[in-house]
């Protein structure tokens, strides 16, 4: 079909990918690059498939993966650690992609589908439904917008260079902290000691995090070990 | 059961029992409640304004049939003022995705999830439709297995992890630090003199540089 470009009116939001979602989804990054006029890195967030704000993780699926119990396990998993992490859990069920020549097949609900959408509901978590990997590009843009309307967009860089980056490692180790907390550590502190000695506040205002997660972040860099326990 | 009048947009005292759904009284007798087989048992109320039906766990559902979407913008004046009705209830939209409609659903997806912050789940007729909410009314007693669990994990680890994650500390050198100076701030702020003893020259140096280093 007909692309419409998107006039570069509305401001660039940033967006981070997750490492393993490149393979199925190298038409997400592209379109959300070239249609969308979104920054776009690559990187290993490990736990969740989309960072699309400070605050909001968003999980990838296919219709027919969400439709198998054998899978079940590991959604749980997967979303009660965003929920650990993230104020925000976004969840885009896409729609299965059919090879050309291929009859179409429809997708049968079963009960299962339809507990895990309740129990996904239940949890706040927000689902979206998407189309097809155009649609979910769209999708990421939207929510990144919007979480830009609320002051919560990505505003630090998506690289990090040299000694940033085993510095980005050991804030990676850190409780609570996501890869985008990691990334604002990594720019908004000086250095790793700026960070370690600086104050709640200081650690709250810098990350851009609750303040339940920065007790906890402070309580671990001040937290005396007994290495007779370990 | 004691009603405002149904000047109101929404009912704020339909609460029906475990199992059941309050149920707007136009849907009396319709594929939708039909297909409830008695799974679902259906309570008929008149005054539940714009609400379709009310579930047990302070949320309630606003359908969106076909022909709705097709119709116009009627649904949407009614899902605006559920949510200008501030009820403090979750809003459900159910929305019927079918070819007919398929169109208009992204559009509608914006507006009431990205928009207004509902949640909008597409079902392709009645029957799923029912299926969907059964599963919701016997959700609702258990606790749902994709919320966070509060981890309180044991901090000792995870600080030993820490240190090993300094260039040139492995194991050992991570122990014997903390041994000396017990925390990551006190590590952060020993100077190369004091670590020296500790962990040797040049892994002195570098721990030092890896604290200190400027990152600009």
């Amino acid at each position: 079909g007909v692309s419409i470009i998107r006039a570069p009116a509305s401001p660039c939001v940033s967006i981070l990918v997750d490492s393993h979602c490149i393979s199925s989804g190298a038409e997400i990054v592209s379109s959300l690059r070239l249609k969308h006029g979104a920054a776009v890195q690559v990187c290993s967030l490990v736990n969740c498939d989309f960072i699309v704000s400070n605050r909001m993780a968003v999980e990838w699926q296919s219709e027919s993966d969400m439709a198998n119990p054998q899978n079940r396990k590991r959604l749980q998993d997967r979303i009660q650690s965003l929920q650990a992490l993230f104020d925000r859990v976004c969840f885009i069920v896409e729609k299965d992609r059919t090879k050309p020549g291929e009859p179409l097949q429809s997708f049968q609900r079963s009960r299962y589908y339809d507990s895990t959408v309740a129990a996904l509901v239940r949890a706040g978590i927000r689902l979206l439904v998407s189309q097809g990997p155009e649609d979910t590009a769209a999708l990421l843009a939207e929510l990144a917008h919007v979480e830009l309307r609320k002051g919560q967009a990505i505003c630090v860089p998506l690289e990090v260079k040299g000694p940033q980056l085993q510095a980005l490692q050991f804030y990676l180790t850190l409780p609570c902290v996501t890869y985008i907390s990691a990334l604002c550590m990594c720019h908004r502190f000086n250095s790793v000691n700026h960070l370690v000695s600086s104050s709640l506040d200081a650690l709250q205002a810098g990350v851009f995090i609750s303040r339940s997660r920065a007790e906890e972040i402070y309580r671990c860099l001040h937290y005396s070990c007994d290495t007779t326990l370990i | 059961m004691d009603l405002k009048p149904s000047a109101t947009a929404v009912s704020m005292n339909a609460v029906p029992p475990y199992g059941h759904v309050i149920i707007n009284a136009k849907w009396r007798g319709s594929t939708l409640v039909q297909n409830f087989k008695g799974r679902v048992k259906t309570i008929f109320e008149d005054e539940l304004g714009v609400v379709d039906l009310h579930l047990s766990n302070r949320s309630c559902v606003l359908y969106v049939s076909e022909s709705d979407l097709v119709a116009g913008n009627d649904y949407k004046r009614k899902i605006v003022r559920f949510r200008n009705s501030n009820s403090k209830l979750s809003g459900i939209v159910i929305v019927e995705k079918t070819c007919l409609s398929e169109q208009y659903f992204s559009g509608l997806q914006k507006f009431v999830v990205l928009e207004l912050g509902l949640t909008l789940l597409p079902v392709a007729s009645p029957a799923e439709a029912a299926q969907l909410i059964e599963q919701m009314v016997h959700g609702e007693s258990k606790e749902s297995p994709f919320r966070k669990k509060s981890m309180s994990r044991l901090l000792d680890p995870v600080v030993l992890n820490l240190v090993q994650k300094i260039p040139g500390v492995g194991k050992v050198k991570a122990m014997a630090l903390l041994k000396k100076f017990c925390s990551i701030y006190e590590i952060s702020n020993a100077s190369v003199k004091e670590l020296e003893p500790v962990v040797g020259q040049a892994a002195a140096q570098q721990i030092w540089g890896f604290f200190h280093n400027q990152f600009s």
